[in-house]
């Protein structure tokens, strides 16, 4: 999958990822590697400015340890954050039913 | 085990143009992207050109950081609620007969302001990430002293307290407060 066809949903995989418990910018891509089955194909790298700006958002928050001698940043999510994700994955659920309906040329269901 | 040459390289790339900070993150993650190929059994340069191949131009990423830089937000709020704190202080101009600015003093802050514009757009449109936090920290440093002389002027010229003048005050000490705030990410940087 590329990085255009994620614009508006990267977010909520990135919240995703930190649902479990604090992780490091690498965890949060393999974490996501695996939850895709490996089908993810951003440049590693972007996700660290897509962190930075979920953290300046109030949704994760960051603080560093030394780690093997290297300094690294660990993100948590917040309660925003998780308010976020809930509302994410709604949006998804809604948007996936819409285009799921139009391809398939079935009635659209009722929003939850 | 040393770092390659190939990850220093990439590291110093990253390194002239963005915070420290963020370097010391990216390198983190790197380091690990490569260690986890080392782990796959590649040998240590293969593993360091699929590492740095597997995280992307370093142009992207830095373009990446420089679109979610403090400095250059703050840079577009401010240059966002200029014209309505610009247009308080005219108003207190225009209202109040007892503050008489003299002319060196209106084209001083007149030249100050037009600095502190281009300072801010730059900052605001910067795509490079340096140059958008130093002429941020310059441009709030300007609003700062813009504001205070305002405040300090009606101030010492004794300007009889209105509602205009009030709401004026309010908004400048309101701009100082967030321009002082944005000061220190965007010295970080």
């Amino acid at each position: 999958m590329r990085a255009e066809e994620l614009k508006g949903h990267l977010d909520a995989m990135l919240l995703a990822a930190l649902e479990g418990g604090p992780q490091h910018g690498y965890a949060v891509i393999e974490a996501l590697r695996q939850s895709t089955g490996g089908r993810l194909d951003l440049p590693t790298g972007t996700i660290y400015p897509a962190l930075r700006r979920l953290e300046q958002a109030g949704l994760i928050t960051g603080s560093w340890s030394v780690v093997a001698g290297r300094r690294r940043r660990e993100y948590r999510l917040t309660p925003a954050g998780d308010r976020a994700l809930s509302g994410g994955r709604a949006d998804w659920q809604d948007f996936s039913a819409m285009v799921t309906a139009a391809l398939e040329g079935r009635p659209c269901p009722s929003p939850a | 085990m040393p770092e390659p040459r190939l990850i220093s390289s990439y590291l110093a790339v990253l390194a002239a143009q963005l915070p420290a900070s963020i370097v010391e993150e990216l390198a983190d993650g790197l380091t690990e992207t490569h260690r986890s190929y080392l782990r796959q059994g590649l040998a240590p340069d293969l593993a360091a050109r699929s590492a740095v191949a597997e995280f992307g131009e370093p142009q992207v990423i830095v373009a990446g950081f420089a679109r979610v830089n403090p400095a250059r937000r703050a840079a577009r709020r401010l240059l966002g609620i200029g014209p309505a704190v610009g247009a308080c202080w005219i108003a207190v101009l225009l209202t109040s007969r007892s503050w008489a600015v003299p002319l060196p003093a209106r084209v001083l802050a007149g030249a100050t302001l037009a600095a502190v514009i281009a300072l801010l757009a730059t900052s605001a449109l910067g795509r490079r990430y340096r140059l958008a936090a130093r002429t941020g920290a310059a441009g709030f440093l300007g609003i700062i002293a813009l504001d205070a002389s305002l405040i300090a002027s009606v101030a010492l010229a004794g300007v009889p307290l209105t509602w205009v003048l009030a709401v004026a005050m309010a908004a400048s000490a309101a701009r100082i407060g967030y321009a002082a705030r944005s000061l220190r990410p965007a010295l970080a940087g």
